[in-house]
């Protein structure tokens, strides 16, 4: 591919062909630090190389979250709103919202969900099982992470349905089939944070042993969390927990099924599931990019950067480099060491990677008990995104085991 | 060299423990502890290892 073909701007590219792998190649080889230009604004670097994205990772100050964290400029009136969510903050404030939820978050926590979550996923093949074939996303995919996080959240069943429905409008803001207009996201956050204040009310008035209940009663500098500022926590969890996990077990079942020689290796030696897992949090890698904002002049491979300027990583690219990876366009469950970066690395290293993990093992464990001779059984659908790696609809078959 | 862990930052995540599994011990309480605090040269190259991929990175190396 030449560097003029390259277009990380088309989107409906992404919806046909995935995640351009092969332009990056070439940028990783030709234009590591590469100036994109925008139509209507002013471009923006591409970081390509697992280095770079790790070093841009590493230096919040000087890469900063708080001018907006996609590649798209943001306009002023909007970034108040952007800040107070953390994925919009820097240190030291982020830090301290950090450390207010992270307890619920660390490897111990988390492990008491595992019997829930085993449940959880046994009953969703269970409920496939006998049919022979299934949407996978919708049946399979989608379900667990926001059975599993609507639970964390305390959200009741009856209205799970409902933040699924959110969540899709919220993220799903370039793909018509999930959201017809910017303004309908901003419909959809409005809609979840009324949400969010009818469950902050009702643990106010009686608090449990949830994650709600502990952040309508925290205290940030002495301060308790401002409305809004819970209602982005909550939007941060609820869309955060939701989308990305789905769209890996989506596209890490591709994989298998497009591998059908690591699909068998698998089913044949399950002690390969946590490597698995990793390969395919390396292969899908679900958050295709985060962007910073250079709050000074700087340089990245000798490249100079200046101050204000967006600098705009891209994971999955990370995840290919040839400088860290052997053979990267493999797709190997047993691949160690496996350094990707799909959950960033650093101030904002995703807060939910052990629960993903855990969430991840469990479905595959509980598809490949019950399962086999899984294949594919009709066109896969993507998502119109460059910001989300995802996959709308995936039909397949199955028999029993 | 001397290991230096921010607490403060520390999530448990229990890299650093599978990169240099002589000088960190992640518990099942997710309390990190430093089992050499002093390591030797010899260990070097894995307590740089740790430092790089922590993913909060939580871990520098300071002078004895």
């Amino acid at each position: 591919m030449r560097m003029d073909q390259i277009n990380l701007l088309d989107l409906d590219a992404f919806a046909t062909r995935g995640f351009p792998h092969d332009a990056f190649a070439t940028l990783r080889r030709e234009a590591p630090v590469y100036r994109h230009p925008e139509p209507n604004g002013t471009g923006f670097w591409v970081i390509s190389k697992h280095a770079d994205v790790m070093h841009v990772s590493k230096h919040p100050f000087v890469f900063s979250s708080m001018q907006g964290i996609n590649l798209q400029a943001i306009a002023p009136e909007e970034l108040p709103m952007i800040q107070t969510m953390m994925l919009g903050m820097d240190p030291p404030r982020h830090s301290k919202y950090r450390r207010l939820v992270s307890g619920g978050f660390t490897p111990r926590t988390i492990s008491r969900l595992e019997p829930h979550i085993r449940q959880i996923a046994r009953r969703i093949v269970e409920e496939i099982a006998h049919k022979g074939e299934c949407e996978f996303v919708k049946e399979v995919a989608a379900e667990l992470p926001l059975q599993v996080i609507a639970e964390f959240l305390g959200v009741p069943d009856e209205e799970r349905g409902r933040i699924f429905d959110l969540s899709n409008r919220l993220i799903g803001f370039d793909d018509p089939e999930f959201q017809t207009s910017p303004e309908d996201g901003k419909i959809a956050a409005t809609e979840m944070w009324l949400y969010a204040n009818q469950l902050a009310s009702a643990r106010r008035v009686s608090p449990r042993e949830d994650i709600v209940s502990l952040l309508v009663n925290a205290e940030v500098e002495g301060e308790k969390l401002s409305e809004m500022e819970f209602n982005n926590f909550f939007l941060l969890l609820a869309v955060a927990g939701n989308e990305t996990t789905r769209n890996l077990i989506s596209g890490g079942m591709l994989a298998l099924l497009q591998h059908p020689r690591e699909l068998h290796r698998l089913q044949s030696d399950r002690s390969l599931l946590p490597t698995a897992v990793e390969e395919m949090l390396r292969w899908v890698t679900p958050v295709a990019h985060f962007r910073r904002t250079a709050t000074e002049a700087t340089e990245i491979r000798g490249q100079r950067i200046a101050a204000g300027e967006r600098v705009v990583m891209f994971y999955p690219s990370a995840n290919r480099d040839e400088d860290v990876f052997s053979d990267p366009q493999r797709f190997d469950i047993g691949r160690t060491p496996n350094d990707h970066l799909s959950f960033g690395i650093g101030e904002h290293f995703c807060l939910g990677s052990q629960l993903a993990r855990l969430e991840i093992r469990i479905m595959f464990e509980e598809l490949l008990r019950q399962l086999s001779e899984i294949e594919l059984a009709g066109p896969v659908r993507r998502l119109r995104s460059n910001f989300i790696n995802g996959i709308k609809s995936m039909p397949v078959r199955f028999s029993l085991d | 060299m001397k290991v230096i862990v921010d607490f403060d930052l520390c999530e448990a995540n229990a890299v650093c423990m599978a990169t240099a599994p002589e000088i960190f011990r992640v518990d099942d309480n997710d309390m990190l502890h430093i089992l050499i605090e002093h390591p030797g040269e010899n260990l070097r190259k894995k307590l740089e290892e740790a430092v790089r991929l922590c993913p909060r990175q939580a871990i520098s190396i300071g002078k004895d």
